[in-house]
């Protein structure tokens, strides 16, 4: 019994990694399904048939608390607990923490999310929940780090993979964002009002929304490349030297970039080109990690050609550094002065989401859905087609988003002799009909693609037996 | 202010030149080898 007992603390617990896995492939296809729907209202406002929950207000913030928190969250909270048992040769510490992760983070999405229907809104953007759900969230956050932190403490081998200087950046660094950009005075159960005003509640919000964007959505997931693309390829990442420098000069850099966002606004012009200056160093560690990452598949062409699994993460590779490279670009003040406020920022927005979050998502969970499954993928021929879905829905996607927005910016920024508008906000807008009906188009290859992913991954773990993966054999040796 | 950001930048740099200067001073080919090769050897299937 005993033996028993110790042989089973060994295991690598992959049943949380499995629920957390199914959890965000629901997300992803009702999160996008939402988006998909607003794309349209836009097109056909009608669309809300006079239902305030059915309204742009409330469904647009439903979409991004769904695709980020749910769909990517659960993504990142799977892989971080995969890959830091195996790059630590030691199961979770304390894996019943892990599963309360998983089962709260769940319930906070559904809590969350119908208070957003219900029109409960704390008015910051991406940070909409209100003050209950934002203790509930750092709650869970915190056991998160527990777990991740503790079994680093306890890991078997010495050096702590590139992937974990990562995932615990994100775990590190959202935690500070999120507690102090939540920062309110409750006035009632579903009400608050922020402890920030004007100016600094502005500068506050968007250290948060771009550092959410850089270490949530870049930063965990290049967690999630570090770890899967090496081991997709079957080689190591090319320039483990440069993966390490490029940590750091991500984390230190990205931290001051927040205020591009406020270009032209009441801040001081000196923070407004103190962002514009850091974001445009970004350049240098995105496409450090870009190249890194494609330098580590050159040796893997054959692969490439049949795997889907690394299509996808190869993909993402290129549209992170389409993304990386647009944004330093829209954070020059004289090129933001077309792009603030446009459409562009959606489609810079969703070139980053689909192209290179979304992305290698869908390829990490074709390479990882079969792993724990203990079984090949249901088809590959569904996944190929996912992957020309996704490319297209993603391409056409960014496309009529460029268009739109540069038109918009152009429009609003033509003037007559004498100093006036050339062109009115309504007349612009009516102008935006069939970009905005691409853009339903788009959301259609995407979704249908998505629905693909859903249904081949769920038909792989249908039936699933108990995989058993344990550390290698020297660290097993060592442990017991 | 833009003595200011432009001292800010230089430390910028010159953290940077640091963090390139240690990682390829105090690692050896070896350590980097082997760490690198962490996701490669990492688990074995068991039942």
């Amino acid at each position: 019994m005993n033996t028993t007992a110790t042989k089973s603390n060994l295991y690598y617990h992959d049943r949380v990694v499995t629920v957390l896995v199914a959890w965000s492939i629901v997300w992803s296809v009702l999160g996008m399904a939402v988006g998909l729907y607003v794309a349209a209202e836009l097109v056909w406002p009608q669309l809300d048939f006079g239902y305030p929950w059915l309204s742009y207000g409330r469904l647009r913030p439903l979409h991004t608390n769904v695709v980020v928190f749910g769909f990517a969250v659960s993504a990142l909270m799977a892989t971080a607990f995969y890959s830091v048992q195996r790059t630590s040769h030691v199961p979770l510490f304390a894996p019943a923490l892990a599963w309360f992760c998983c089962i709260a983070w769940q319930l906070a999405i559904v809590a969350g999310g119908l208070s957003l229907l219900a029109g409960i809104n704390a008015s910051k953007e991406y940070a909409e929940l209100e003050w209950p759900f934002d203790i509930a969230i750092t709650i869970v956050w915190v056991c998160f780090a527990i777990v991740f932190f503790g079994t680093i403490a306890k890991r078997k081998i010495q050096p702590i993979y590139v992937s974990n200087w990562f995932y615990g950046g994100l775990i590190i660094v959202i935690a500070m964002l999120h507690i102090v950009n939540s920062l309110a005075m409750p006035v009632t159960l579903t009400k608050s009002y922020s402890l920030f005003a004007g100016a600094p509640d502005a500068i506050v919000q968007w250290w948060y929304g771009h550092n959410a964007v850089g270490f949530l959505l870049t930063g965990g997931f290049l967690g999630m490349m570090y770890y899967f693309l090496p081991k997709q390829a079957g080689r190591p990442i090319w320039s483990y030297r440069l993966s390490i420098v490029a940590f750091w000069a991500f984390t230190y850099s990205y931290i001051w970039a927040g205020p591009h966002h406020l270009h032209f606004n009441a801040i001081p012009d000196w923070v407004q080109s103190l962002g514009m200056v850091m974001s445009l160093i970004l350049l240098a560690p995105s496409w450090a990690t870009m190249i890194n990452g494609i330098m580590t598949v050159s040796g893997a062409h054959a692969k490439l050609k049949t795997d889907p699994a690394l299509k996808f993460i190869v993909l993402s590779l290129a549209f992170y550094g389409l993304a990386t490279f647009e944004g330093p670009m829209m954070a020059i003040k004289s090129v933001n002065i077309v792009s603030h406020f446009t459409d562009w920022t959606i489609g810079h927005v969703h070139s980053g989401a689909l192209g290179w979050n979304a992305m290698i998502t869908f390829g990490t969970f074709y390479f990882l859905v079969p792993k724990l499954a203990g079984r090949d993928l249901y088809s590959v021929k569904l996944a190929n087609i996912h992957f020309w879905l996704a490319l297209a829905g993603t391409m056409l996607y960014i496309l009529a988003m460029w268009g739109a927005g540069v038109s918009q910016g152009l429009l609003w920024l033509s003037l007559d002799e004498i100093g006036e508008l050339n062109f009115s906000f309504k007349d612009i807008m009516g102008s935006m009909a069939p970009y905005y009906g691409l853009r339903v188009v788009a959301g259609v290859l995407f979704l249908s693609g998505t629905l693909l992913l859903a249904f081949n991954l769920f038909k792989t773990l249908q039936g699933q037996k108990v995989v058993r993966v344990v550390p290698p054999p020297v660290a097993a040796m060592e442990a017991a | 202010m833009t003595y200011f950001i432009f001292i800010g930048d230089m430390l910028v740099m010159a953290f940077m030149v640091a963090v390139v200067v240690w990682v390829y001073w105090r690692t050896s080919d070896d350590v980097i080898n082997r760490s690198a090769r962490i996701p490669l050897d990492d688990e074995s299937t068991d039942g």
